[in-house]
């Protein structure tokens, strides 16, 4: 009750209060100031009123309990954010901002509605872990100094109808997790807007519109994703996969990139269903070579495993070599039943399928390629039988 | 009559330089029932291991399991530890302490029973014997407590917190567990995170817990009932205290300098961590508190000795992407020496962004 009274004191007063535990229920309203951190008990429930400005000039908002929070604004320097521990679904935030706070949102575990909610100038706007099945619908995360979005640690939370926009390294990263659903998002003008990296990492992407992006979507290190139905337009390469990612790359459009698709080091996709018209270069092949594969693969892995270790030293064994290894080299990525549109298809018509492509460029263009002084012949793509029309028109649904 | 003494203190003394008066301990280490070659045994002054002191004595068995190792007369304790990959591929960490401890070491060679290493961790539970284990009830403020869980550790001298258990298991919809051991000496920990999670430090308004009757000796064949296990909120000031009680308390020997990211420019917020051994995996025996917003840091330390120094943006679990990482790079192996009561000065240690 005193804890309660002293908040109370708070609320109507304009001078900053320190640490508070709420432990009953509490209704903020106005504008109140925060000096630390405080913290919602499990059994309490905060609501914040529309309209409500919240100013945090040290801590966060911890909450292990319920809160609820509608058109509200919570604010500050470089402060804590807002921490949701094992939160239910009828903790809910809505159309409120999120800003100035190292990580803006930090949700571990728990299944808390995010809707609406824009997350900007944080150092990271949200970060989803602890296997949380979290839902987060309608938000913009913007001009946030590292990440968007990250998920993490085995969620399973579903991204959709968001947006992600001017982020300083990534729009969204998804890290060793696998959302429910990631679609109808729009990632536009990132340096990368959609990092899907690590094995294990094996979401279906699908129906979202990545614009004006260094990268529209990048895949590494032995992720498995479902790209389906996505819009990439404009970005300097729409799809990259990298060091052993073997996605299923389905049912896209990618038009006015520089590069459509670029794959390097043991990545063995399958690229079926997309059109590919209109790039600059539609599938790059680099560094890509069976032979490197079998001479390097696992050498080459086993060090970026040691380099897991926080110091370099110690190997983490949660993913075998066996699990990681490609199941196939033939020295050929698979391409086959692609639209690269109406030029490509002439050119196609004209050199058959034992010819170069000019869209195209891998081992008929560049033969070999050189890795610690030892060449490697470079891996081709198998682009016949393709598609003689547009294959997405009416498929493509993205926002 | 000096004469006479000095003639049996002699004898004595010649008695012990002879190969019939050196002492020690052997024995065998057994895995599943058999042999197992290139373990590692090590002899501690203490039963529970203090992680910041090296053991007074390491050897390894050969091809046939066995041990010796020389040791003067006195108390000591074993521990037989080993890192393997199984035939699946997985890295395996197979342990024990000695069942026979505290082990009396008077006169010769001291035989130890055989005794079994037990697989350890996350790829590999403790294999229980059957009908063996524990079983009781967690409460909180006298109410069963769902979900929580219940760890079981072999040694208490990680202080019942970290990845260290050996086994883990939840608590039912009524607050019960039951968990199945091999026989021998446990220590028990619970918790409940206000987040659901099983690993992590627990925060203010977690609940939290150790056993009060550990340690537990659990004998083949039985299942100890503990009856009520009870858990109480962490308080947030307690938590501070402890946490300038423990790893962040000042001591008269430390390392100093700072922490700056490629471009020189201070990385502030990134804790420096000291190893003793030189793998700098693992635990770290100590961490400093976050760098300042200078990059500057101040990692007390409990003694003299080589640590080695790393520093990280935050501790526990693997390495994420948007952490910051680096090494003390003043020699190779990211070691430094410190005399007990000095402030040695480290200079700049960078640390780079990981993505």
């Amino acid at each position: 009750m005193i804890r309660l009274l002293a908040l109370l004191a708070a609320v109507l007063l304009p001078a900053p209060v320190l640490a508070l535990t709420l432990s009953g229920d509490t209704r903020w309203q106005g504008a109140i100031d925060f000096a630390e951190t405080v913290r919602v008990e499990s059994d309490a429930v905060l609501t914040v009123a529309p309209g409500t400005l919240v100013t945090f000039r040290g801590g966060g908002l911890e909450v292990a309990g319920r809160l609820q929070a509608d058109g509200a604004r919570f604010t500050g320097q470089d402060w804590d954010g807002i921490v949701l521990k094992g939160c239910g679904a009828e903790t809910l935030l809505h159309d409120c901002i999120v800003e100035g706070a190292r990580t803006g949102i930090l949700v571990r575990g728990g299944q808390p509605r995010l809707e609406g909610l824009t997350l900007t100038d944080n150092g990271v706007g949200m970060e989803l872990r602890q296997k949380t099945d979290a839902s987060v619908s309608g938000c913009s995360f913007r001009n946030n100094a590292k990440v968007g979005l990250f998920v993490k640690d085995e969620a399973t939370a579903a991204v959709i109808g968001s947006r992600f926009e001017g982020n300083g390294r990534f729009g969204a990263y998804i890290y060793r997790a696998l959302p429910r659903r990631f679609s109808g998002n729009v990632l536009a003008g990132n340096p990368t807007g959609l990092m899907v990296s690590h094995f294990g990492s094996d979401p279906r992407i699908e129906g979202n519109r990545f614009e004006q992006n260094g990268l529209g979507i990048l895949v590494d290190r032995a992720a498995k994703p479902v790209l389906a139905g996505n819009l990439l337009r404009g970005n300097g390469t729409g799809i990259r996969l990298y060091r052993r990612s073997d996605p299923r790359v389905e049912g896209n459009r990618l038009e006015g990139n520089e590069v459509g698709v670029s794959v390097a080091f043991s990545s063995y996709p399958l690229l079926v269903g997309n059109d590919l018209a209109g790039n600059g270069t539609a599938l790059l092949l680099e560094f890509q070579s069976s032979d490197w594969e079998r001479a390097q693969g696992s050498v080459a892995r086993e060090a970026q495993a040691s380099a897991r270790g926080a110091f370099g030293q110690s190997s983490r064994s949660e993913v075998t070599e066996d699990e990681r290894r490609p199941r196939q080299l033939s020295g050929t990525v698979d391409a086959r039943g692609n639209w690269w549109g109406t030029d490509g298809t002439s050119e196609l018509a004209r050199i058959g399928s034992e010819g170069n492509p000019s869209f195209i460029e891998d081992g008929r263009d560049t033969p070999t390629f050189v890795d610690a002084g030892k060449s490697y012949p470079l891996d081709r793509a198998l682009f016949a039988p393709w598609s003689g029309k547009p294959l997405t028109t009416d498929t493509i649904d993205t926002p | 009559m000096l004469r006479h003494c000095l003639t049996i203190l002699a004898a004595v003394l010649l008695a012990a330089c002879t190969p019939e008066g050196e002492t020690g301990v052997e024995g065998t280490l057994l895995f599943r029932d058999r042999p197992l070659a290139g373990a590692q045994v090590e002899v501690y002054l203490k039963g529970e291991k203090d992680r910041s002191t090296l053991p007074f004595a390491v050897t390894s068995t050969d091809e046939r399991g066995r041990y010796r190792v020389s040791v003067p007369p006195g108390r000591y304790f074993l521990i037989g530890k080993k890192k393997e990959t199984a035939p699946g591929g997985q890295v395996r960490m197979l342990m024990a302490e000695c069942p026979a401890n505290p082990l009396e070491v008077a006169a010769g060679t001291k035989q130890v029973a055989p005794f079994s290493l037990r697989e350890m961790g996350r790829d590999g539970a403790l294999v229980p014997d059957r009908d063996t284990g524990v079983a009781g009830r967690v409460t909180a403020g006298g109410e069963p407590l769902s979900g929580a869980f219940v760890y079981v550790y072999t040694e208490g001298a990680s202080g019942l917190m970290g990845p260290s258990y050996g086994e883990a298991v939840q608590t039912d919809a009524d607050g019960t567990f039951s968990v199945g051991l091999p026989a021998g000496r446990y220590f028990l920990a619970a918790r409940k995170r206000a987040d659901g999670s099983r690993m992590g430090e627990p925060q203010a308004g977690d609940l939290n817990g150790t056993y009060p009757g550990n340690p537990l000796q659990v004998e083949k064949g039985r299942t100890v009932q503990l009856g009520a296990f009870a858990l109480k909120a962490v308080d947030a000031g307690e938590r501070l205290e402890r946490l300038r009680q423990g790893k962040f308390a000042r001591t008269e020997t430390s390392f100093s300098g700072r922490l700056v990211d490629q471009d020189g420019e201070p990385a502030p917020g990134v804790y420096v961590f000291a190893y003793l051994d030189s793998r700098m995996v693992g635990k770290p025996t100590y961490i400093s508190a976050p760098a300042g917003d200078d990059g500057g840091f101040r990692l007390f330390l409990g003694g003299g000795g080589t640590y080695f120094v790393g520093a990280r943006s935050a501790y526990g679990g693997p390495l994420e992407p948007g952490e910051w990482v680096g090494t003390f790079d003043g020699q190779p192996d990211h070691g430094v020496t410190v005399r007990r009561g000095e402030s040695a000065p480290l200079g700049d240690i960078v640390v780079r962004e990981v993505w």
